[in-house]
């Protein structure tokens, strides 16, 4: 008896702060989106909408724009810092002179605040007093303003993610690239085996748990993005960077639609889980058609 | 043993010294009884009447919200600190963005948290936060418990913005900390250049002086743009607030350029709480089409940070010297004007008011309309708060008439009459080009925002047409038709359309 209770008793304080900071806010949540309830309105008072709210959100064109804008976002961020973070990750396994200096200013990023990153990247990129407008100018003679043109400001959050958050997949890369056992890498050169081969056959399916993993993690942080574009752009210019948090922010705090943004956030969630699900899946049954 | 003994006679001693100095420096005696409040003046020996009524609080921490303003920073660098030492009551007050201001302070009084026990009422949010039921009623709080209503703390002394803050039966729910107006900035250095005026009229046929009209603004604004141009300065004709991903560019639009073209209350019908033309409001007529056309008219006279400007910027670009002129924050004109440290344009800045279309300053005189935003905000203090008592001492400390006039030097706002004839701010005065005596005299064609309960609701809705405009991706004119239907449609969902 004794021994099937302890367990359960020791594990019962992280169960119960689970519970009460992950399970009742999400369900919370779940109820909240089926109710029409804003503070601000005539009556203040939450009602009863079934799934209006969920209806609703299908054809919402601005939430439909803003998630696509998501998806774009994470897919070039996300892409951009595993091919950087891979060849960086590579490039820290040799020896070479500075190393450790750069492998330290290289992560230094990491360690700063997201808020503040937007904060630096929007004083960097302010047309009129940021250094990047004036140098392109200078140099290029390219106007950069990415409070009036849609793609200089996704440009612009794309690059300031890919600065931010390389540094993480390069580092995770590089611990799974160290655990790597040599002997077959060595065993396929003396084979005959070229660098391309070795890395395709060899290094690529060993490292595939590391790499899926540290994929899902960016996708995950890369869709629910919102300190570091809100301080840089503001969602901006018009609906630009206004990714899924951005939008979702906006509907609950400022518009105080508590029923309406519930509802977003839960179809957000599952839109994530879903498309984690497919892309694990999409990668398995790759790995098992080359096994 | 010895050492015991020792250690007993040195404790001892210490005992009836902190005996003897506790007995020389110990409270005053308490306040005279009686319902009479007692002024700072009238303290007894060995504290001041702050003292006095504080003592029960004495230790007690109150935590405030505000936005990072110059007049708030004075009240947690000066204010607070002297309420601190004279209480002992101790101020934690936060001063942050704008956006976070509201989303903690609406968030701790909606939760009823009790986080805060004063918070930052813009006007235009008053509405909103009476219809929740969210403030306490100073005049009633302050008239029931006697032992705490300074002598010093006079509501009466406050100028008309206070009434803002009043409910219908007259009672106040936020002590006034700052009220200025939305004003025409220019450069007298460049307005007053005998050879920049020669050039002005030989290419326009008039002379150059602050713009009165719609088309002497622009006509203005494209001469010194072309000027900076011709002369490799930074300079350009015009601010703009003209973010795009921030409200503060709706707000220049709805609150300063529509009210000069004599669209008021953001073109909604007060009455049907509508805002299209069809039905009965004015937000997508021709007038307010040809007011927001000449306002995206002006982006390409404007320095080029201003698509990224709030009002922070377009200060922070007037003081910088970007801009020959523009409509600015008042509240920024104290340091703008004075301040060498922080400003490239000290001794060059004029103020005046704004340009206007035909019949709107008429209409504006006979309080038929008004020219522009009378901005502001106050202190109150939430139900939710912990240290009610506490906090209406520190409300009627900086409601004192002794405080206001290094306040106003430092934050550019007034919000009693006494402080416009106090010596020190009559010397700034000088400094700022009569801006004390134009909100002085003038300050009356101004408004507050509109009595909306609403106000974070629409505003936030119009943003996404107004930015989208902003950035060109579609047209001003259907920019304010699609806000007028979404703002008819959001005020039904609301149950406010009638």
């Amino acid at each position: 008896m004794r021994s099937t209770r302890l367990p359960w008793l020791l594990l019962s304080p992280t169960l119960i702060i689970l519970v009460i900071t992950g399970l009742l806010p999400f369900f919370y949540v779940l109820y909240v989106g089926f109710h029409d309830w804003n503070i601000f309105s005539a009556t203040g008072e939450m009602s009863y909408s079934g799934a209006n709210n969920y209806r609703k959100l299908v054809f919402d064109q601005d939430f439909l724009d803003s998630l696509w804008a998501t998806i774009q976002f994470t897919v070039w961020a996300v892409a951009s810092e595993m091919v950087l973070g891979f060849f960086l990750a590579n490039t820290l396994l040799q020896d070479f002179r500075g190393k450790a200096f750069f492998r330290m200013i290289h992560s230094l990023p990491l360690m700063v605040a997201p808020i503040a990153v937007g904060a630096i990247w929007r004083l960097l990129n302010i047309p009129g007093f940021g250094p990047v407008p004036y140098y392109l100018d200078q140099w290029f003679g390219f106007e950069y303003q990415m409070g009036a043109y849609r793609s200089h400001a996704f440009i612009t959050t794309v690059l300031m993610d890919i600065w931010h958050w390389t540094p993480f997949v390069t580092l995770t890369l590089l611990a799974g690239l160290t655990a790597i056992p040599r002997e077959p890498l060595e065993q396929a050169m003396v084979d005959g085996a070229n660098r391309w081969q070795v890395f395709r056959h060899l290094t690529i399916p060993m490292m595939m748990p590391v790499l899926l993993t540290t994929l899902f993690i960016r996708i995950m942080d890369a869709l629910r993005v919102v300190d570091e574009v809100f301080m840089l752009t503001g969602g901006g210019p018009g609906t630009a960077t206004r990714y899924i948090g951005i939008h979702i922010y906006r509907v609950i705090f400022p518009k105080t639609e508590y029923g309406y943004g519930s509802a977003m956030s839960l179809l957000t969630l599952y839109f994530t889980v879903v498309l984690c699900w497919l892309l694990f899946i999409a990668m398995a049954s790759v790995g098992k058609q080359k096994e | 043993m010895l050492h015991s003994s020792k250690s007993l006679r040195i404790a001892t001693i210490l005992a009836v010294l902190s005996l003897l100095i506790s007995a020389c420096v110990t409270a005053a005696p308490a306040p005279a009884g009686g319902d009479q409040p007692a002024s700072s003046g009238d303290a007894a020996a060995g504290g001041s009447w702050w003292a006095q009524a504080a003592a029960p609080y004495k230790g007690v921490t109150i935590r405030g919200v505000s936005e990072n303003t110059p007049p708030s920073n004075f009240v947690k660098d000066v204010l607070a600190k002297q309420f601190t030492e004279e209480t002992g009551i101790v101020v934690e007050f936060e001063t942050t963005s704008w956006d976070q201001m509201y989303d903690k302070a609406i968030k701790d009084m909606e939760a009823n948290t009790g986080i805060y026990d004063f918070v930052y009422i813009e006007q235009d949010i008053i509405y909103s936060y009476l219809a929740q039921d969210y403030l306490v009623n100073i005049s009633q709080s302050l008239a029931d418990n006697a032992a705490i209503k300074s002598a010093d703390f006079d509501e009466s002394k406050f100028n008309s913005f206070i009434d803002y803050f009043k409910n219908a039966d007259g009672d106040v729910f936020g002590i006034p900390m700052e009220a200025f107006i939305k004003v025409y900035f220019y450069r007298t250095d460049l307005f007053g250049d005998a050879a920049i005026q020669a050039s002005f009229k030989e290419k326009y046929g008039y002379d150059l002086a602050p713009a009165t009209t719609f088309e002497q603004y622009r006509d203005i604004a494209e001469f010194f743009t072309q000027y900076g141009k011709d002369n490799n300065l930074e300079l350009w004709g015009t601010t703009v607030q003209g973010s795009t991903g921030h409200p503060a560019s709706t707000y220049e639009l709805i609150e300063s350029i529509f009210p000069t073209c004599g669209i008021y209350n953001w073109g909604i019908n007060l009455e049907t709480f509508k805002a299209s033309e069809a039905a009965g409001g004015t937000l997508n007529s021709q007038t307010a089409k040809d007011c927001f056309a000449f306002w995206y008219d002006l982006v390409q006279f404007a320095p080029p940070e201003a698509l990224n400007s709030t009002w922070s910027e377009v200060g922070a670009t007037f003081a910088a010297g970007r801009a020959a002129q523009g409509w600015v924050y008042a509240e920024n004109v104290g340091w703008i004007a004075t301040d060498e440290a922080q400003s490239k344009v000290v001794g060059k800045v004029g103020v005046t008011l704004p340009p206007v279309a035909e019949g709107v300053m008429a209409a504006a005189e006979a309080d038929e309309g008004y020219i522009g935003y009378y901005d502001g905000g106050a202190f109150g203090i939430p139900h939710s708060s912990k240290n009610k008592e506490a906090a209406l001492l520190f409300m009627q400390y900086i409601g004192q008439e002794s405080v206001q006039p290094d306040w106003a030097l430092a934050g550019g706002r007034i919000v009693m009459n006494s402080t416009f004839d106090d010596p020190k701010v009559l010397e700034q005065d000088a400094k700022v080009s009569g801006y004390y005596t134009l909100l002085k005299e003038k300050g009356n064609l101004f408004a507050g925002a509109p009595p909306f309960p609403f106000h974070g609701q629409v505003r936030e809705t119009l943003d996404g047409f107004i930015h989208k405009a902003l950035a060109g991706e579609i047209t001003t004119a259907d920019a304010l038709d699609q806000a007028a239907a979404a703002v008819d449609q959001q005020l039904i969902d609301l149950g406010y359309a009638k």
